[in-house]
Parts: C-alpha cells; sequence; structure tokens
C-alpha cells in the first residue's frame, strides 16, 4: 500500500469518536504535529484487536509534536513529543495558525 | 480468645485482588490447555524463558555502539537486524517474537541537544527482549499519564533534572514500534572496556529516567544517603 504522507508533512490527528477500540490516544485528536517516520502497512489495531487477520491493512508513522501544541499550560517551548498512528487518523494539516 | 491472649488473630486475608482480566487469563489458558493448542509445561516454559529476560541486553547493546562507530550506525539504522550482533534475537521464541511483541525495535539517541524518554500510554509496551520485563512503575497510571504532560517534573522526582535548553522528547509506544534510549557516554570512562561500560548503562538509563554514572552500577549496593 502507497503512503499518503511523507516525512515532513504537517498532519492533523482526526477527531474521530472510536466506539469499540483504538490505540489512537485522545490527547492526540484534533492536534497538528510532523510526520517524522514512516513505517511498513500493517494491520490496524481497530481490527486486530477483533483477531479480524483480513481488516484493513494501512501504512504507519510516527507523528512529532511540540508539547505546547498538546498541553495548554506547556511552557517549555522545544520540548516534543512522539507516537504512531495508522494512516486513516491523518488528514493533511489544517493549519497552522 | 483466652484471656491471656487479648490480641486478635485475624487471619491474613490476601491482599490482592484477582482482576476480571486476570481471571479470563486463566480461563482461556484452560481452555487452550484442554484443546491441546498447548501444554502447561509449553505454558511454563514460555513464562520462565520470558522472565528471565534482563536489562543486560540493551546495556550490551548501547556498550558496543559507544566503543563501535560502524555498530552505532547499524544499531540506528536497524535495530531489530543489529541486536543479533550482541546474542539477542527478536524473533524468539516462536521465529516471529513473542506472542505478545512486535519485532520493530528503535534506538532513540540521547544527544546534548535532545533527551529521550519512554513510555506507553495505552498499556505497558516495552523492548522485553532487551530489558526485560518492564518495572512496576513504568506500568501505574501514575507514570503513565504524566511523563507525556509533564516529563520535566516527573524526571525531576526520578532525581534527574534536565537543562531547560535541552529538548525532552517524550516516546508514547502505542502501536507496533518498541523503543529504548541510548544515552550519551559520561565523561570519565575513557578507555573502558565494553563490559564496564555496559555495566553503568543501567534500565533506567536505558528508559530515559536516568543518566549514567561511571560510579554507579545497579549491580553494586546502593551506598547511604551520606
Amino acid at each position: 500500500m502507497s503512503s499518503r504522507y511523507n516525512v515532513g508533512d504537517r498532519v492533523t490527528i482526526r477527531e474521530q469518536f472510536s466506539i469499540f477500540y483504538t490505540r489512537t490516544q485522545a490527547y492526540t485528536r484534533g492536534r497538528t504535529g510532523t510526520v517524522v517516520q514512516q513505517f511498513e502497512s500493517g494491520l490496524i489495531p481497530e481490527d486486530e484487536a477483533y483477531g479480524n487477520e483480513d481488516g484493513r491493512v494501512e501504512p504507519f508513522y510516527k507523528v512529532r509534536f511540540r508539547q505546547v501544541d498538546l498541553w495548554p499550560e506547556y511552557s517549555f517551548p522545544d520540548d516534543t513529543l512522539e507516537t504512531e498512528f495508522s494512516e486513516s487518523w491523518l488528514l493533511p494539516a489544517r493549519e497552522d495558525t | 480468645m483466652s484471656a491471656d491472649h487479648d490480641h486478635d488473630h485475624t487471619p491474613i486475608t490476601a491482599s490482592e485482588e484477582v482482576s476480571e482480566f486476570e481471571i479470563l487469563e486463566v480461563a482461556l489458558r484452560e481452555l487452550a490447555i484442554e484443546h491441546g493448542l498447548f501444554s502447561a509445561e509449553d505454558h511454563r516454559r514460555f513464562k520462565e524463558w520470558a522472565e528471565s529476560r534482563e536489562p543486560a541486553g540493551g546495556s550490551r547493546l548501547v556498550a558496543k555502539a559507544w566503543v563501535d562507530p560502524d555498530f552505532k550506525a547499524r544499531l540506528l539504522s536497524d535495530a531489530t537486524a543489529a541486536c543479533p550482533e550482541v546474542g539477542i534475537d527478536w524473533n524468539q521464541p516462536t521465529g516471529e517474537g513473542t506472542p505478545s511483541d512486535y519485532t520493530f525495535f528503535h534506538v532513540l539517541e540521547n544527544t546534548p541537544e535532545v533527551h529521550n524518554v519512554i513510555v506507553c500510554t495505552l498499556c505497558s509496551c516495552y523492548p522485553r527482549p532487551v530489558l526485560g520485563m518492564s518495572p512496576e512503575w513504568y506500568r501505574t497510571p501514575n507514570y503513565r499519564r504524566r511523563i507525556v504532560r509533564w516529563p520535566r517534573e516527573v524526571l525531576a522526582e526520578f532525581g534527574l533534572s534536565i537543562s531547560p535548553g535541552t529538548e525532552i522528547r517524550v516516546h508514547d509506544s502505542n502501536q507496533k514500534s518498541r523503543f529504548m534510549v541510548m544515552p550519551m557516554r559520561p565523561e570519565g570512562t575513557e578507555g573502558w572496556t565494553e563490559e564496564q561500560l555496559a555495566a553503568i548503562v543501567t534500565r533506567d538509563t536505558m528508559i530515559g529516567v536516568a543518566l549514567p554514572d561511571p560510579d554507579w552500577t545497579a549491580a553494586a549496593a546502593p551506598s547511604g544517603a551520606g
């Protein structure tokens, strides 16, 4: 499966509701960061959690956020946090004010 | 109670409640054994093997990288593939890793500009083939919730103060990758052997809540507070 995003792309995490299972943390949803690494495609956790081996396969990405973009009270502007997402959780950055 | 024996002999009861997940695990395991998927002996052997992994594996990776720039480059570009050079095979024991661990392993290099620290906010993902079982505190909601949001404060609670000019980079290993921190080689270790170096690369330095200290190995008993 070809990857929609490249290293350096700005992406916004979908504010998608998750009814059953996800590994996309609530604290990242709606936040914008930068793709820093691409990983090979794999079964998405929403299917994998139920043993659905024929479920959706997507590329995975590591995204770096500035901590000040995650937590309103954060006071060290250079600090960052990285975590991973399957592709369907990402949108082109709704920029960037 | 007799008159000359007036303290209360309340029986000592089990203090730990069994969680629903533990009951579920036992039920599933017993079913799997009944159905012949694996034996009780297989299960015991797997647990014994898994629980005998230890942080010494990660220590050897770091020490070798400190003395061998070519190995360091291989470790940083494909850590899973570099591990067999120090005797660690991420594909054990099934041929494709443990049943609960993925084999996508990445080493995070600390530099004067960036200090890395790892966590799994969703559960307790941990690079077990190189670090063994995670410490109890690593799995607590307290660490998992707070290190992502207040990393400087939490590191200070571990006794680690990071300069405001150094970027702290928290890695929340929420998916299929597993991470380990490669700390910087401290001053005062010039000319040391790999073995000497490995001894100061303790578990906590590879989680990112401590820095290696030439005067400290986890094998030595801590000296008094003075």
